[in-house]
């Protein structure tokens, strides 16, 4: 069975005809998403995240770890709009804070999981069985692998530090992604549009760049999508076996966290930052499904811009 | 399709073999062991329990031993649960998680399909924000509270159903809900994002110029081919909850085998360690196999020789 | 999207305001006659690993085998010793002690039943103790007995040889002379035998069922006990049911049944009680003020000192914590009294001490110096050699990762910032990758606690602040303490031997090698309906566990 591979190795790049020219692609690409009002309300709210996590001390209206004694587990009052916590931290400060930390884990254990998930499942349907056995018995035993006791003892190698999260996060969590677009490239990769490409010399990384990797998109955004969340509650978690951020920093994770063993006295320590990881969600729905949108050439023709 | 069969079924024994391998060489390796407590114990009783645990020995005889008892399938005793074997404790639990994790998984299918098919089908519509929503809170909000959040309504003030522990169907309800929730909202998302994807191909463009019904192009095309990345997450997702969750477990008192591994980490219990970790391998290696074989159901282009 | 957010702020809102919503339960009728259904309910927050009295540790595995065994001797809600098994609390007037203090001879009576009609005898001790010194059977709590003669010879051979393993058995200095007399000969006098022969790794065992069925015995067919209650069920990590034992020698229990729950979420355990599937709930920390405000809930509290110490060890033999004056300085500049009254609602009581009320040789006004004074903290830590800090190295505090530990360790190093201007950086810690660091002394600071095996000093002081203790994970080493304490083991006379402790005490407070911190004190609901409960400072997982047979419902 042909490979990919061979198709790279039948014709150099310069000499292949172009289905179409690369620049035109990106810059269409660029231009469908910059329409898309959805994806830019999405585009939005991160940049404004970002721009808030960046500035925090500037926007919070208290230092996130000065403790007040006085005022412990308020609800939103006029002093502290989002309420305090159980040493009397002002909540609204810690949730800005706390997108210093969170919105880190979410984003950069996403890439580590879109860039390691996603050329192993493509390699591993484009390369042969072989190699696909064999990676995908590898991705076996990550599904299956005792991830606790490693961040255990990395914890004890090297401490509690925030790259260690990214790490302990992105490690375990890209297989699911691997498995998924190489379901997918399996069953593109023998559809005709791929096949055609194939025969007329398109190179394999053109091929699956072009082709296959718009046609898994949609998939891949939602896997990112709920990646983000589901990282920003790992950090939580690790932080509890001593490896997330070291107190006092907050992050949303630790603050819902926190606030569930209060839950009994008051709702507010666990619904702000559940808001503000839903509200991040959302802008990552919104601006993956643009981004997925845009980078599909027959997009235009379906007429549902939105 | 049989040979293919045979072949990846030996190859769980390698798999099996790297995971056992990493998993003693890591728990051997952490801080920590199974008999540092806060009041410390002594010297002496240490010894004794390492004995008896047959702790003593150099850590290769220790494997060996393991892998020779799990050739004879023995898993070993555990030290949390009065020496009980490791293997009656995951079969007694066995059951009680796969039924959480079968009716919640079923639940999550159910609602997810249904959702996300019709997001896909009225796409930008407001059923499409609904279950756009839908997903968001439900992966906003952590299993343990959306658990406690059903328990405060459901238990404290309407007084329906139990708080926690097994063995009435009324005990089920919550665990379940709280447990298919995070699913249901994922398996919406893929399916609206496959289906849509799908939708989008030259060959349903095709099918539609042909004249062919709405009914005919989601039946023969759409769903068929939708289904690929869908059995993609489903197969971890199964294993995931069959498995059981160990927040859900832990949160409503279910005498499950979510809680082993964890337990068994946290207490540096060998042989729980070992045997859940195992287990564990065995189920996802199996349910990705079935998923590469469903793909060649699923859509005949993807062949396995 | 705006419309999309607030949809889902509204439907976030929706489900939080039914949250709000529960805070009221339903009211419990109090009073009333005596209830038909004596079916109490409460929960262990976890599966006991060990219902074998000879292998128990954990409070949830005691709380358990207290109902189920009768040892020789039990505690009075006062925790002075009151005879069980034993007729008499032997003296050296009574008999019981020899004159060397190294005999003792407990007589027992005669009317102690099994609860399958068989009657408790001497040897049935002789079997258990002898047992659980046995390294085969590994028993934590082995140490407490070494005192016994031959006993720890016996419990660390690492002979294999059975023969062999049988004559260090038989040397172990325990006899049952006949039927109902018992003789255990110590190597080194101690004070304390007696009541270290009241706990539970010393109640009597069957012999004849262990052998029936091995490291099973403890399912309810085999686990025989002489208590008041016995065990009818156990649905393993789901729930145990104890029923009153008919064959009950002493006063019969009220209570018919006992149905023991495995809730671990605090917020879980309280959420079972206000839907009333329980009598007695934990208040999940944080929760206490919520509580206190609330009008029905606040009339079922039920609060009680406990022998339980907090506080933030040193490792005195790390700089800078082996500066004594910095240690002092640190103990200064803590507001025990506010953190008390206000993150813990009064739930506690501040500690400048070690021993905690409850304890013989509590002393209140011991260690009144450690009270909070900012100006006199910083004025130690110049005197330390940093005035306001300067030249202090890194100050690195560890603790076991929990909710309540966090708490505990922010508001540790706010004080430290606020009071003396210092900065601590805080090193959260997986549970047994901490106990191991503490247990090897390579921490430099940490979070610690103390409860009570028995209510005496000598359960208290020389394991953990004598030199070479092998509590001892400050590394305090004293020359003046460890002479107090070697005097104290020593002395015959109850009253001498409180004095020399309560100078060992001073000793240790006075060096400061951990700024001790709070005594817990329990805090939880009870429904009115169960009447009658008796709490003691050494309530095991559940409060009142000693005295339940005394409990009973009301309708």
């Amino acid at each position: 069975m042909s490979t990919g591979q061979g198709a790279a190795a039948q014709g150099r790049p310069v000499a292949v005809p172009r289905v179409r020219a690369p620049r035109s692609f990106w810059q269409q690409s660029t231009r469908r998403l910059l329409k898309n009002r959805l994806a830019m309300v999405g585009l939005a709210v991160v940049l404004l995240y970002l721009i808030i996590a960046i500035v925090a001390p500037l926007v919070s209206p208290y230092d996130p770890a000065k403790q007040n004694y006085d005022a412990i587990l308020l609800g939103p009052t006029g002093g502290h709009p989002l309420g305090t916590d159980g040493l009397g931290r002002d909540s609204l400060s810690r949730l800005v804070f706390g997108a210093r930390t969170s919105l880190a884990v979410g984003l950069f254990t996403q890439l580590i999981v879109l860039t390691v998930g996603i050329p192993v499942g493509l390699v591993a349907a484009f390369s042969g069985r072989r190699s696909d056995n064999l990676l995908m018995r590898f991705v076996d035993i990550v599904f299956a692998f005792p991830d606790l006791l490693l961040i255990i003892l990395l914890r004890a190698i090297f401490g509690g530090s925030i790259f260690m999260v990214f790490l302990a996060i992105g490690l375990v969590n890209w297989v699911i992604m691997a498995r998924m677009v190489r379901g997918q490239a399996l069953s593109l990769k023998e559809q005709e549009f791929v096949l055609a490409a194939k025969a007329i010399g398109v190179p394999w990384h053109s091929t699956l760049i072009r082709h296959v990797l718009p046609n898994a998109l949609g998939p891949v955004v939602v896997l990112v999508a709920f990646g983000v969340p589901r990282a920003i509650f790992a950090e939580a978690a690790l932080s509890y076996i001593g490896i997330g951020v070291t107190p006092p920093t907050p992050s949303w994770g630790t603050m819902v966290q926190d606030g569930y063993s209060v839950i009994f006295a008051t709702p507010y320590p666990v619904l702000f930052p559940a808001v503000a990881i839903a509200v991040v969600m959302l802008a990552f729905t919104f601006l993956g499904d643009g981004l997925r949108d845009a980078l599909d050439p027959r997009h235009a023709g379906l007429g549902k811009m939105r | 399709m049989g040979r293919y069969l045979a072949f990846r079924l030996a190859w769980l024994v390698p798999v099996l073999f790297g995971v056992a391998l990493i998993t003693f060489v890591l728990m051997h390796t952490v801080p920590g062991g199974p008999w540092d407590r806060d009041k410390q114990l002594a010297p002496q009783v240490v010894q004794n329990l390492n004995r008896r645990y047959g702790l003593d020995r150099p850590l290769y005889a220790q494997f060996g031993r393991y892998l020779w008892g799990l050739v004879r399938g023995d898993l070993g005793p555990t030290y949390t649960y009065q020496d009980r074997d490791v293997m009656v404790v995951i079969a007694s639990g066995l059951p009680v998680t796969a039924t959480l994790g079968g009716l919640a998984f079923l639940l999550a299918l159910a609602v997810g399909f249904t959702l996300g098919f019709a997001a896909a089908v009225a796409q930008n519509s407001w059923v499409d924000y609904v279950s756009v929503l839908f997903a968001t809170l439900f992966a906003s909000i952590p299993a343990f509270v959306l658990g406690i959040l059903l328990v405060i309504v459901f238990s404290v003030t309407l007084h329906w159903l139990p708080t926690s522990g097994w063995g009435t169907p009324a005990k089920l309800v919550m665990p379940v809900v709280a447990l298919a929730a995070l699913p249901a909202a994922y398996i919406a998302r893929v399916v609206r994002a496959s289906v849509l994807e799908v939708l989008r191909q030259d060959y349903v463009r095709t099918a539609r110029a042909k004249g062919l019904t709405e009914q005919a192009i989601y039946g023969r095309h759409v769903l068929k081919n939708a289904l690929i990345p869908i059995l993609s997450i489903l197969g971890p997702e199964l294993a995931f909850l069959i498995t059981g969750s160990f927040i859900i477990e832990q949160l409503f008192s279910i005498p499950g085998v979510g809680r082993l591994f964890v337990q068994g980490v946290f207490q540096r219990d060998y042989g729980l360690i070992m045997g859940s970790v195992l287990f564990y391998t065995l189920v996802i290696a199996l349910l990705n196999l079935l998923v590469d074989m469903l793909y060649a159901v699923v859509d005949p282009r993807v062949r396995y020789a | 999207m705006r419309k999309n957010l607030y949809l889902l702020a509204a439907l976030l809102a929706l489900v939080m305001v039914a949250g709000l919503a529960c805070a009221k339960p339903a009211a419990a009728p109090g009073g009333g006659t005596v209830a038909k259904e004596q079916v109490f309910r409460a929960n262990l927050a976890g599966e006991p690993a060990q219902l074998d009295p000879n292998r128990a540790s954990w409070a949830g595995e005691i709380t358990v085998v207290r109902q189920v065994f009768d040892g020789l001797f039990d505690f009075n809600q006062d925790l002075t010793l009151k005879p069980m098994v034993a007729r008499e609390i032997p003296t050296e007037a009574n008999g019981g002690i020899s004159k060397d203090g190294l005999t003792y001879t407990f007589k027992l009576r005669n009317d102690v039943t099994w609860s399958d009609g068989k009657k408790v005898v001497a040897k049935d001790f002789e079997y258990s103790l002898k047992r659980m010194l046995d390294p085969t059977i590994a028993a934590d709590y082995a140490s407490f007995y070494y005192d016994i003669a031959g006993g720890e010879e016996f419990n660390s051979s690492k002979e294999t040889d059975s023969a062999k393993l049988k004559a260090l058995r038989d040397a172990v200095g325990v006899q049952a002379v006949d039927e109902s007399t018992l003789k255990v000969t110590l190597k080194r006098p101690r004070s304390t035998f007696p009541q270290v022969m009241a706990l539970w790794p010393a109640y009597p065992i069957r012999q004849d069922m262990v052998e029936q069925k091995g490291e099973t015995w403890t399912e309810p067919a085999t686990y025989i006990g002489n208590g008041p209650f016995k065990m009818s069920e156990w649905v393993h990590q789901d729930h145990i049911t104890l029923v009153a034992n008919d064959k009950y020698w002493g006063t019969k229990p009220k209570l018919q049944k006992i149905e023991i729950k495995m809730i671990t979420d605090a917020n879980q355990e309280l959420a079972g009680y206000k839907n009333n599937e329980m009598e007695l709930s934990r208040v999940p920390v944080g929760s206490e003020g919520t509580v206190m405000e609330d009008a029905a809930l606040s009339k079922e509290i039920v609060r009680g000192p406990q022998l339980v110490t907090f506080g933030f060890q040193f490792n005195v033999k790390q700089a800078p914590f082996d500066n004594v004056k910095l240690r002092q300085a640190i103990a200064t500049a803590l507001d025990r009294e506010s953190f008390i009254n206000k993150v813990r609602k009064g739930v506690g009581k501040p500690a400048t001490s070690w021993l905690p009320p409850g304890m013989p040789g509590y002393d209140a006004n011991l260690g009144k110096e450690y009270t909070f004074n900012q100006a006199k903290a910083k004025q130690l830590l110049t005197d330390a050699g940093y005035p306001d800090g300067r030249g202090l190295p890194e100050m690195r505090f560890q603790y076991s990762d929990t909710a309540s530990n966090k708490v505990i360790a922010e508001w540790l190093q706010a004080q430290m910032k606020d009071n003396l201007g210092i900065s601590v950086k805080l090193e959260p810690m997986e549970s047994k990758a901490f106990t191991q660091l503490v247990n090897q002394e390579k921490h430099t600071w940490g979070w610690f606690g103390w409860g009570a095996d028995y209510p005496d000093p000598d359960n208290w002081l020389p394991e953990l602040f004598g030199t070479g203790g092998s509590q001892n994970h400050t590394l305090y080493s004293s020359k003046e303490f460890d002479d107090l304490a070697k005097q104290a083991m020593a002395e015959p006379d109850a009253a001498k031997r409180l004095g020399l402790w309560e100078k060992a005490h001073a000793v240790v407070v006075r060096d400061a090698p951990a700024a001790f911190m709070f005594y817990r004190e329990a805090f939880w609901l009870k429904k009115p309906r169960l009447q009658d409960l008796i709490t003691t400072g050494m309530d095991g997982q559940i409060i009142g566990d000693f005295f339940y047979p005394k409990s009973f419902l009301v309708e």
